[in-house]
């Protein structure tokens, strides 16, 4: 069985270390972008299974780019879950940064930093989840 | 007795009625039989407008008030009236009214004009001898500072007992014209109070300054919106700054919980590779922790610059030495213009060196997140008029206005996981500290001009009050 191909989008590099080590040692497939211009190809290319996503980054917001996922057909499925440390998880509000309702929020929004067995189980859920319908 | 009254004296019923008048009343309206009140009073047809009566009715109180009627020869006349309720028989209904009246020259009229005006006017008005003590004050004052008269202007308005520094009636005495100052107080009830004082010069012939009239106006209520504005300002700005603080904190956890995790996995797998990165994770969010303390606490530090004559030239120059190796190895080229004598300034050296390193980096850093090549830093410092200016621009990625309007005023970064937010906090600050002014001009995507400029007058007024 091939593995599942996670994208880590953020531009920290120490995060990206960190998740990737994570991911691999738990038996995924992991890649990275640092610069949020390039993540939308990166997407194209790999097409992932999940996506791990920073809030807070030069030149574009994580939150903007998960928009315009959303609205991007054959790719508006992709599972995301949100990592940042701008706010705690239980107030997160997906909907106060962004005002079009049609977008669905985020599948999960973990706060940095990662509780490691926390982000593995969300992983593993959201990567063995069958997507019937489209969102 | 009643004929005898020296003054006019009618007794009036509820339908106006003069039912009874004193003989002064008599010689002075005349025929007052079968008559209505502003029939005899104001030779009027119908009831007047003010009718003070009503009022009576009203209160139940007497009522005191100045009006002009018209004598038995049609002389129009000035008066002051006092009515007074009068009940017969049981219960309160008040059947009559009795009106006294006494009459006043217009001279007369017009100083109790005056008298009222001083009175009723709704600020704190004082006029003050030579000697310092008050030799007149109006209701409120008195109201507010109790019996007055004769006593020391500073020891009523603040209880002292010496003159007060900066004294503007002292000043007033002196020079002839209008002065003004802030001043705090205390009130009768023994109550701080702040009030604006404006002070000018009564002459009354010759030139000299015989007494000073004061006006005070209270703005303690003023003074305490705009503290509760500032103090609001405050807790937002705490705000802020902690959330800005605690995103900076939760990056590092993150780099440090990363370190310790690829540490412990190397040493599971016997793996020297993966603990030397682990290590090194773990070293850097270190240092990264020392700095973020140590900007933190040089942006929370108030303190007055440690001003020194130095060479500006030479601290543009010492900057490009530090950052030309940074960003040359970024294919930034970092160029340095100095403008036509520039001349040395009393300026806080290690002050002034954060504020240009950070906006290089800034500048290194915008550069780098632009999209075009042949990217450019430039330092330049010059003088205008009476003016030392340092100047950091770039031609890299510019800043939009939703931006621009929050970059010195929040802890506010566009660099992610990179910045603390506190860079042009701290600069501004230590711009301001030294009385100067930092602004920027930048549009998205054509490069940014920070621009510092210090007033050289202000530097040395600066330095002259740090070192007395």
């Amino acid at each position: 069985m091939p593995k599942k191909k996670i994208l880590i989008i953020d531009d920290e590099p120490d995060v990206i270390t960190y998740l990737t080590a994570v991911l691999e040692a738990n038996g995924y497939d992991s890649f990275a972008v640092s610069e949020i211009k390039n993540a939308m190809d990166k997407v194209k290319e790999i097409r992932p299974d999940l996506i791990c996503l920073d809030i807070v980054m030069p030149g574009e917001t994580g939150i903007s780019f998960y928009s315009k996922l959303r609205q991007e057909k054959g790719f508006d499925s992709i599972p995301v879950i949100i990592i940042s440390g701008m706010v705690e998880r239980e107030k997160f509000d997906f909907h106060s940064y962004v005002s079009d309702d049609s977008i669905s929020k985020p599948d999960c929004y973990i706060e940095k930093p990662i509780n490691v067995d926390y982000f593995i189980e969300k992983v593993k859920e959201l990567t063995s989840k069958k997507i019937l319908t489209k969102r | 007795m009643f004929q005898q009254l020296p003054y006019n004296v009618a007794v009036i019923d509820r339908e106006y009625n003069i039912v009874e008048a004193n003989r002064s009343f008599t010689e002075y309206f005349g025929n007052w039989h079968n008559k209505k009140c502003y029939e005899v009073y104001k030779k009027l047809e119908e009831p007047c407008n003010d009718c003070p009566a009503i009022e009576v009715l009203k209160d139940k109180k007497s009522v005191v008030f100045d009006s002009i009627g018209i004598d038995q020869h049609g002389k129009k006349t000035h008066y002051v009236a006092q009515v007074f309720p009068l009940k017969t028989g049981r219960g309160s209904k008040i059947n009559y009214f009795m009106e006294m009246t006494n009459t006043v020259t217009e001279k007369d009229h017009w100083q109790q004009e005056c008298q009222i005006l001083f009175d009723r006017v709704p600020c704190y008005i004082s006029v003050i001898g030579e000697d310092f003590r008050i030799v007149r004050a109006n209701e409120a004052f008195r109201e507010n500072f109790g019996d007055v008269i004769g006593q020391f202007c500073y020891k009523v308005y603040k209880r002292k007992k010496t003159k007060c520094r900066n004294c503007p009636a002292e000043k007033t005495f002196k020079d002839g014209k209008a002065h003004h100052s802030i001043q705090q107080g205390i009130d009768v009830k023994g109550q701080k109070i702040h009030y604006a004082v404006s002070t000018s010069a009564l002459i009354r012939g010759g030139d000299s300054v015989a007494h000073v009239i004061e006006i005070s106006d209270d703005i303690t209520e003023l003074r305490k919106l705009e503290n509760e504005v500032i103090e609001a300002e405050r807790l937002a700005a705490v705000g802020q700054t902690v959330a800005g603080l605690a995103h900076s904190i939760k990056n590092i956890l993150m780099g440090l919980e990363g370190g310790k995790y690829i540490v412990s996995l190397g040493l599971k797998k016997n793996n020297k590779e993966m603990i030397n990165q682990g290590w090194e994770m773990l070293e850097r969010n270190f240092d990264k922790t020392t700095s973020l303390v140590k900007d933190f606490l040089s942006f929370s530090k108030g303190r007055l610059p440690k001003q020194e004559m130095i060479d500006p030239v030479d601290l543009v120059l010492e900057i490009v030495d530090l950052y030309k190796d940074i960003a040359a190895q970024s294919g930034i080229k970092l160029k340095s213009k100095i403008g036509k004598n520039v001349k040395p300034a009393q300026l806080d050296h290690d002050g002034i060196h954060t504020c240009l390193t950070n906006l290089v980096s800034n500048a290194i850093d915008a550069c780098l997140m632009g999209d075009h090549k042949g990217t450019e830093v430039l330092i330049s410092v010059s003088e205008g008029r009476d003016k030392l200016i340092f100047e950091v621009s770039d031609n890299g990625s510019g800043i939009d206005y939703e931006i621009k309007k929050k970059i010195f005023t929040t802890f506010f970064t566009t660099k992610g996981g990179q910045g603390t937010g506190l860079g042009l906090l701290t600069t501004r600050k230590i711009v301001k500290e030294h009385g100067g002014n930092i602004k920027v001009i930048s549009h998205k995507g054509e490069g940014a001009r920070f621009i510092m400029e210090f007033s050289r007058k202000r530097l040395s007024s600066l330095y002259k009050q740090s070192k007395e």
